[in-house]
């Protein structure tokens, strides 16, 4: 048994996950929870069950991989990578075409510029198609990268006098492609702190679509060269990740390369990654100017549950003065979001939304606050279903707008959520 | 004998396509509950999302004379609710409705898929809780409760399940509905609420359970207290006891749980030196009473032998030291790969000497054991740990578990405090019950289902069982 798979041994069959699920509780299955799963992982790895055994795949790719299971489990069961590699073994050579076209285009630098800059034209129209549909859906999902917070790209190229500590931030896939203005508001507000941001050349998606979806050898490729990427800068550079998803799974890397020529280097990258939320947290952070807002947090899973950052996007959402933190039922609960899983299986996981909608409908806020960009999309799109366009942004951009009223950028002008 | 196509595909009719489960693997994921050591797979499972559903499928199967076994979340730990392939299992998490809160009158009705914790959430904002807790509270269901008569920590006060279940729907097992008890709780003849409850299954599936809400103590006190050895912690409890002061709730842990929650998420700062920790919670009207009663434990579990006591300084440290100890079933997986959890009685004051037998026959058959349990009343719960792939292993826990419960009938005890008999304790039956008690069992069940569908096999051992040979004789 591999290591990955000896971390489902644990498991006492105490069902202490099963409402931590948001899967099971939509359906009350408990095939669709993660007792279930591990008893078919457990299973079909003791060969007991066949690959093709009625069933076993459907509900292990019914799995978000929220990992919410493992933060509520006593004995340290470790799910999300197990549930990784029964998924390589058997998605190998049958992985769905929405699955293999969304992990083909974030894999290939070429087709991931033509199909983001296609996404940027598209998406000036995105708000006018965006509706309850599964059309609509994709556009409203679409339509939630707009910028709605500060437009202005000034400043991203200054230079800090006496940085206090130097940053790279992890740039990603999607995260350049149609979320550059959370990287700028990210650049402005590390500046802000005193931080020294750092260009790293060379750096790929990372890999985390591959890695969930089973797609194990493509994950590795991209991990490696990543790894190689920031192994080129001084050791006392932290690498920032402004996407929950790309964060855990670079914080994961040892695990993924373990055994790899450049385990060692993965391990160094592990250790050096944190949350943008983390840094900020670590640095004060400075205090900007009021934003009158009531506003709600859903912390993303790959934030909380994969890599157990909780806190600190609180502090920092606290840490502005005026903006009114207003909680809602289930915050922990998954969005249905889960990396390619909304193409994939959208009838669950826009049940799994459906409820995330409601319970921050009825916290009835200004502003709704997320830091993965799987998550802003969903969300949003999921608002704008229902007719409800309440701006979906990423903390950091509710910082900078705080700096920017504060003046801190000069004078700049800045729209509201 | 299997189930027939035409009593699956009326099934199919009655809930459609989506809410039945017949493929090999998924019924794999229902061959179990949380009892490690027995696993059935049950014929087929369906998932009712209405009362009327259940009603129809009961009927449906009552006609056909098909047995049927009720699942709530799957948390028991004497195989209550597994299913053979003869059987459909009917489980019930999608009737998971809140239908009424009334505060005036401190009663809710749900069904039988509401998970425990979760209605107590929902009235938490009137001021009021519902006062059975097992520790499997976040995750398992009022109705598996109901079955099962669930305990928990507070019932040392409160009372069980029973004691807060006023009325009862029922679909009887030939597809009739009865209501049982009244929710202005003023009982009229027989107590059938009370015989209803804990009948783990037999008399049929309860569709809407009103039960009492009691409102949340205006103080509380947790106090821990820790020792350099397990019986002496036994006898600090005795002696609570015999103070007259009733706590809510006084629960005792021993080293090897102790480590294995603070190893875990739910670490709760217990000493993890300690051979015992004790948890003793006090509640009343007046913070001066609580604090009161709390400064005499104090006093009386050092003069027991305590090396420290503390109290809980404030609502966030409360719960971090209870999510320690019901979590900490779940946490003994860190132990070993499988575990069975036995649950036996015995009189508070041979706590000591039934704790030290216990260690002795872990010992003798080489196997770890951890202790958790109700030490209030007496309710003990060893966690034998296991692989359930060594055979030899299996067997020396299967001798272990029956010796233990041969030391607590022997000490005055019996051979479940609250997970019910299921599959696991039938072979206990006889030990503690004669052949005319069985007898008058098998009848009363026999009331209730004259053709024996409603979860056949558990609880009551048949005559087809060598353990019950004399009262077969009587029985039908």
């Amino acid at each position: 048994m591999t290591a990955q798979l000896a971390g489902l041994a644990p498991c006492t069959h105490c069902g202490f996950c099963l409402q931590s699920c948001p899967t099971f509780l939509v359906t009350g299955d408990e095939a669709d929870g993660p007792r279930g799963r591990i008893e078919l992982m457990r299973e079909f790895t003791a060969g007991r069950i066949p690959a093709d055994a009625n069933g076993l795949r459907y509900h292990l790719d019914r799995c978000l991989g929220c990992r919410a299971c493992e933060t509520a489990c006593p004995s340290g069961v470790e799910y999300g990578s197990a549930l990784e590699e029964v998924r390589a073994t058997l998605n190998a050579d049958s992985l769905p075409i929405t699955s293999r076209i969304v992990n083909y285009v974030m894999q290939d630098g070429g087709m991931q510029r033509v199909t983001f800059a296609g996404a940027r034209v598209a998406r000036a129209v995105a708000r006018h198609l965006a509706g309850p549909s599964s059309l609509g859906f994709a556009w409203g999902m679409l339509d939630a990268t707009h910028a709605t917070t500060n437009k202005h790209a000034a400043h991203t190229t200054a230079s800090v006098q006496e940085p206090r500590v130097r940053v790279a931030l992890f740039t990603g896939c999607i995260m350049s492609g149609l979320f550059s203005h959370v990287h700028e508001a990210t650049a402005r507000v590390l500046r802000a702190n005193g931080v020294q941001l750092m260009a790293v050349p060379g750096q790929r998606c990372c890999g985390a679509l591959h890695a969930h979806s089973g797609q194990h050898a493509d994950a590795v490729t991209l991990a490696r060269a990543n790894v190689a990427a920031f192994a080129q800068i001084p050791e006392d550079v932290y690498v920032v990740a402004n996407s929950a998803g790309c964060g855990a799974l670079l914080k994961e890397y040892p695990r993924l390369l373990s055994g790899d020529p450049v385990e060692e280097d993965a391990m160094a990258l592990a250790e050096r990654t944190c949350d943008v939320s983390e840094i900020l947290v670590e640095l004060g952070p400075t205090v900007g100017g009021p934003i009158p807002l009531r506003m709600a947090y859903d912390p993303p899973c790959h934030l909380q549950h994969a890599q157990r950052v909780t806190d600190p996007p609180l502090r920092i959402l606290e840490s502005i003065p005026e903006l009114e933190l207003v909680p809602h039922a289930d915050a922990h609960l998954c969005c249905g979001s889960a990396g390619s899983y909304s193409l994939v299986e959208p009838e669950l996981s826009r049940s799994i939304l459906d409820r995330k909608v409601s319970t921050l409908a009825a916290a009835n806020v200004d502003v709704i606050t997320t830091g993965n960009p799987g998550c802003i999309m969903q969300i949003g799109a999921g608002l704008r279903a229902v007719g409800d366009d309440t701006p979906v942004v990423h903390p950091v951009e509710l910082l900078d707008r705080s700096y920017a009223a504060a003046g801190y950028y000069g004078s700049q002008r800045s729209s509201t959520p | 004998m299997p189930l027939s196509p035409q009593v699956r595909a009326a099934l199919v009719r009655i809930v459609s396509d989506r809410w039945v489960r017949a493929a090999s693997a998924q019924l794999e994921t229902f061959a179990r509950d949380a009892l490690p050591t027995a696993r059935s797979i049950p014929g087929i499972v369906v998932l009712p999302g209405t009362r009327d559903e259940v009603i129809r499928i009961i009927r449906l199967l009552a006609h056909h004379e098909v047995p049927f076994v009720a699942r709530g979340a799957g948390t028991g730990l004497s195989g209550g609710a597994l299913a053979n392939n003869d059987a459909v299992l009917i489980a019930l998490t999608r009737l998971n409705r809140i239908l009424e809160v009334d505060p005036q009158n401190r009663l809710a009705v749900v069904e039988p898929g509401v998970v425990n914790a979760r209605l107590s959430e929902a009235v938490a904002e009137f001021g009021l809780l519902y006062a059975p807790d097992p520790s499997s509270q976040t995750a398992c269901t009022l109705g598996g409760n109901v079955a099962e008569n669930a305990g928990g920590p507070h019932c040392l006060k409160y009372g069980v399940t029973s004691n807060h279940v006023l009325e009862l729907e029922v679909v009887l097992p030939d597809g009739s509905v009865v209501t049982l008890g009244s929710r202005s709780g003023e009982p009229w003849g027989p107590d059938l609420v009370g015989l209803f409850v804990g009948s783990e299954g037999m008399f049929g599936i309860a569709t809407r359970i009103t039960v009492r809400l009691l409102p949340t103590p205006p103080s509380i006190r947790t106090l821990l207290a820790d020792f350099d050895d397990l019986t002496t912690a036994g006898r600090a409890v005795s002696a609570i006891i015999a103070s007259g002061i009733v706590p809510a709730a006084l629960e005792m842990m021993d080293q090897v749980c102790i480590e294995v929650v603070e190893a875990s998420i739910y670490a709760a700062g217990y000493p993890i030196d300690a051979a015992a920790v004790l948890l003793v919670e006090l509640d009343g009207a007046t913070d001066d009473q609580v604090a009161a009663e709390g400064a005499a434990i104090e006093v009386l579990l050092m003069r027991h032998g305590a090396r420290s006591v503390r109290a809980a300084s404030d609502a966030a440290e409360r719960a971090r030291l209870w999510q320690g100890r019901k979590k900490a079933f779940g946490a003994l997986g860190r132990m070993s790969p499988d575990l069975v959890v036995q649950d036996a009685v015995v009189p508070r004051s041979a706590l000591p000497e039934v704790l030290d037998s216990i260690r002795a026959i872990a010992s003798h058959h080489g196997l770890r054991v951890g202790n958790v349990f109700h030490a209030g009343d007496g309710n003990l719960h060893p966690n034998i740990g296991f692989d359930r792939e060594n055979p030899d292993e299996f067997e020396r826990v299967e001798q272990a578990s029956a010796a233990i419960m041969q030391v607590c009938i022997a000490a005055g005890g019996t051979i479940t405090g609250e997970h019910g008999v299921g599959v696991d304790k039938r072979r206990y039956m006889t030990d503690v019950f004669d052949a005319d008690t069985l007898d008058g069992m098998a009848r009363l069940r026999q009331a209730f289902d004259v053709a024996g569908i409603a979860n056949p096999g558990k609880v009551i051992p048949t005559h087809a069982c060598r353990e019950w040979t004399q009262g077969a004789g009587r029985h039908v």
